[in-house]
């Protein structure tokens, strides 16, 4: 019935039929009688045509961001923060991107996670595999955590694939786990660290992953296979929030009352208002796997995902707006309609072949949901300028400080033809 | 073991809490899995482990008792509360989920035993009598508003409530008296009209689909679930215990409960006796979609599940595995009035206070892995690894296990599959500091029949 070909490069059944010597021997005694009493139906593997080299290789760790003033005494900014560079301010957990970045260099990024996490992006019908490896956490040697990535939505997922450590694995420190995925359906989807997940979760480990259609190409994209889902540029909104209290406590080891959630900064793709408006990061240097900041910026280097909306009049515009923060929000786009033509990576048409779509002005978006909403940009003659912002005006506020901050930024539209095509989505 | 999980405040304690609740769930676990029938309560060895019960009878006539008692949190808090019982059962939380058919003339008798007013409403239902006149709103002679229905008198009044329901769907009956209070007290329940003419479908409409297609709401009997969401204040329950006001804008919940019970008590069976006054199970156990009649792994409608929130927020609920489709809302089809589609499928159903969603729920093994004939693509690591969960199998494969590290608590039987289902407001995933319990459950998807499963 077993064959030798199990999926584990060495399994324990493996490794003590070929004889593993000493160490076999003592691992024999311990390993073999549980071995024996489980009700074993084991199938092993067949060799497959096995992907050894990933599409993405994700690595998730501990890191520092910048948030705005006021000081939020003794949260905000943190006293453990380093000081190179200048302004850093709060203490996260997340995933950085290091495809590309040779191995013996991944542990350089140790302490450099970046919030939010890398948006990635799968086209329908195509495999794709991510390979996850855990750095650890530099302020937290205590914490043996280990960390999953969930495709948050994903249809009919089988368990290993999930990244919910209950139900299958979890990746220990200085390990991998590579998750594969054949996605059949286009959509705004999100992911997240499942692992202790109240706690990794709002320390950042949340990010955007979308499918593309099969209808889509370079020249003519789509959200969904519908041609009313036609785009020319699209832009991610990924929100959540910083309660600076429970970001203090996992620096300083202490322990938040979750019950009490109170978060006081409000981010989209990981920044506040005014940062949201400030250019993306420059990328990754593939020799050392630095992040490379955003011009004039330093203090932004581990949050590279700009929120700033830049198009030109008559541009179909696709706001992807996910929500993995743990309070339901209203973001608006005052004067401009929003089409809403998705929600949870599902196209809003019934199966009556109707159209579900409707337009809004505002989009009501609880933790855990996605939606896509298209606007046309207006016609102007010269740079016009609009807020997309919470309409829930309490969070417009950095840590409670009058002015404006927050879940806040900027559309500027500029007069048709000034802005070259776009070539990645926040850009 | 409750009162070893109470004493967690530390970061490390938690860390161990999620330790503990292995043996803590083992226990559940195995009973759900075992079928262990021996240890669910006598008077319930006729329930199923898992699955919506229903409390119904010929005449969907009704004799409620309301009733004090305490509920167990998994913190090994205990919680003082009142409820709606059938006449001569013991204290129950949540109250019975009321099961009629559609036409029925549903008849409810309310007696009242508590110290306090109370009254029902029934949100969804038309032209309800109050000891045969028009339920409407109470008023002091002065005009204050004294309660949303009339009332069965504090210690030992009685009121009738009757109605036709007139509408099959799924809706909530809860005291509509002093209700800010008492419905966060637990008077509150499920009330299930079932179409007459079709009891194992949700609605009675049904949609065109634009190929020529038909679409119901046709479900499998055997997986009907209720997800009743609720939350408490236990400040605000110690205060009604001890006769002391309570100033509402000091209202803040700390335990989140599905059927009246907080992960991993959630996924406990229907019935059991560790948990005497909290009678429903939450999880979800299903088998892989299959359309092919003559396979006899042929399984060809979808679970039922029946989201209904009392609590005072959205709950955005999120089932791992698959989307679901809502097919109602508040007991309405989701079919315009020119008879198309108007559902949906949802990856987080959100579900308002005082909502209820209705969401046909399957999940189909698409890519059909096989360890032999087609196995995963890629490499999954060597055992010393990885940290390996309480229901994982060893193997990716659904129906098949798998070598797991010495000393694991597995709890997996036969290679069926796992998947959370679980509030994604994360903050209530806990229960008054310990992480991992409040708004969670599990679905369990067993491998296709004829399988090995207990």
């Amino acid at each position: 019935m077993s064959k030798d070909n199990s999926t584990q490069r060495l399994s324990r059944r493996r490794f003590l039929k070929v004889g593993g010597g000493l160490i076999g021997a003592a691992a024999a005694a311990t390993v073999l009688p549980k071995a024996l009493l489980r009700p074993t139906k084991v199938v092993e593997a067949s060799p497959a045509a096995q992907i050894t080299e990933p599409n993405l290789h994700f690595v998730a760790t501990d890191g520092w961001v910048h948030l705005p003033p006021p000081e939020v005494p003794p949260y905000h900014p943190d006293d453990m923060a380093p000081v190179n560079p200048a302004g850093l301010t709060t203490y996260i957990f997340g995933f950085r991107d290091l495809t590309g970045v040779a191995d013996q260099q991944l542990f350089t990024q140790k302490m450099k996670a970046q919030l939010t996490s890398p948006t990635f992006w799968i086209d329908e019908g195509t495999d794709f595999t991510l390979k996850l490896t855990n750095l650890g956490l530099q302020i937290r040697p205590d914490l043996i955590d280990a960390h999953t990535l969930h495709f948050h939505g994903f249809r009919n997922a089988i368990p290993i694939f999930d990244g919910e450590p209950h139900s299958s694995v979890g990746v220990p420190i200085a390990r991998d786990l590579t998750y594969f995925y054949r996605p059949h359906e286009p959509g705004t989807y999100m992911y997240h660290c499942h692992f202790e997940e109240t706690e990794h979760v709002h320390m950042g480990m949340v990010g955007v992953v979308f499918v593309r259609p099969a209808a889509d190409t370079p020249s003519q994209r789509y959200a969904y296979n519908d041609p009313a889902t036609a785009f020319d540029r699209e832009f991610v909104m990924c929100m959540n929030e910083v309660w600076s209290l429970a970001h203090w406590c996992d620096s300083h080891v202490q322990l938040p009352e979750w019950s009490d959630y109170a978060p006081d900064f409000w981010l989209l793709n990981g920044r506040a208002y005014p940062d949201t408006i400030e250019p993306p990061g420059g990328g990754t240097d593939l020799a050392t796997g630095e992040l490379i900041p955003p011009a004039g910026r330093p203090d932004l280097k581990y949050q590279p995902i700009s929120s700033l909306v830049q198009v030109n009049s008559g541009d179909r515009v696709l706001l992807r707006f996910v929500n993995l923060g743990y309070v339901e929000q209203s973001m608006r786009l005052p004067g401009v309609p929003l089409r809403v033509v998705g929600r949870d990576a599902t196209l809003l048409r019934g199966r009556s072949g109707n159209d579900l779509s409707y337009y809004t002005d505002t989009i009501i978006i609880g933790p855990g949901e996605s939606v896509d909403a298209i606007f046309v940009a207006p016609d102007v003659t010269s740079e016009t300028r609009l807020l997309l912002a919470n309409r829930n005006y309490a969070r417009l506020s950095n840590g409670g400080a009058p002015g404006y901050g927050g879940q806040m930024t900027e559309v500027r539209i500029f007069p048709a033809g000034t802005l070259p095509p776009q070539t990645e989505p926040n850009t | 073991m409750q009162s070893e999980v109470r004493l967690m405040r530390s970061k490390k304690s938690v860390k161990m809490a999620r330790l503990l609740a292995g043996p803590l769930v083992l226990v559940l676990v195995a009973a759900i899995l075992g079928g262990n029938i021996g240890i669910v309560t006598a008077a319930h060895t006729d329930w199923p482990a898992s699955g919506m019960i229903c409390t119904s009878n010929d005449t969907a006539s009704f004799s409620l008792v309301t009733m004090e008692g305490t509920i167990n949190m998994p913190d090994g808090n205990t919680i003082y509360m009142w409820g709606f019982s059938e006449a001569g059962q013991p204290f129950q939380h949540p109250s019975p989920v009321l099961c009629v058919n559609e036409g029925d003339t549903v008849t409810i008798v309310l007696h009242n035993t508590l110290p306090k007013d109370v009254s029902i409403v029934f949100p969804g239902q038309n032209n309800v009598l109050a000891n045969s006149v028009p339920s409407q709103p109470v008023f002091s002679a002065i005009g204050n508003l004294t309660s949303l229905a009339p009332v069965a008198a504090a210690n030992g009044g009685s009121m009738t409530y009757s109605f036709v329901a007139e509408k099959p769907g799924t809706y909530l009956y809860y005291s509509g008296t002093e209700a800010v209070k008492q419905v966060n007290m637990g008077l509150f329940g499920a009330l299930v009209v079932r179409p007459a003419a079709h009891p194992d479908w949700a609605y009675n409409e049904t949609v065109a689909g634009e190929f020529g297609e038909t679409y119901t709401t046709q479900f499998e009997p055997t997986t009907e679930y209720v997800m009743m969401l609720s939350e408490i204040d236990p400040n605000l329950h110690m205060a009604v215990e001890q006769g002391l006001p309570y100033n509402m804008n000091n209202y803040r919940s700390r335990y989140w409960l599905i059927n009246g019970r907080s992960f991993p008590d959630t996924i406990a069976p229907n019935g059991a006796e560790w948990l005497p006054n909290q009678p429903y199970s939450s999880l979800v156990h299903i088998h892989p979609y299959n359309d092919d009649p003559t396979s006899p792994a042929y399984n060809p409608y979808p679970a039922l599940v029946r989201f209904l929130s009392v609590g005072s927020e959205d709950y955005p609920h999120h089932p791992h595995g698959n989307h679901g489709r809502i097919i109602a809302r508040d007991g309405n089809v989701l079919v315009g009035e020119g008879g198309e589609d108007l559902s949906y499928e949802k990856f987080t159903v959100v579900v308002g206070p005082g909502e209820t969603h209705d969401e046909l729920f399957a999940w189909t093994d698409v890519e059909q892995w096989d360890p032999v004939t087609n196995p995963i693509p890629v490499e999954i690591p060597q055992l010393q690894n990885l940290v390996f969960g309480t229901f994982y199998s060893g193997s990716p494969y659904l129906g098949n296990l798998d070598t797991l590290p010495v000393g694991h608590q597995a709890l997996n039987q036969c290679g069926e599959y796992y998947h959370i289902a679980h509030n994604h407001s994360l903050q209530q995933i806990t229960a008054w500091g310990v992480v991992l319990s409040g708004h969670i459950t599990f679905t369990r998807i067993d491998p296709p029949l004829p399988n090995d499963c207990p």
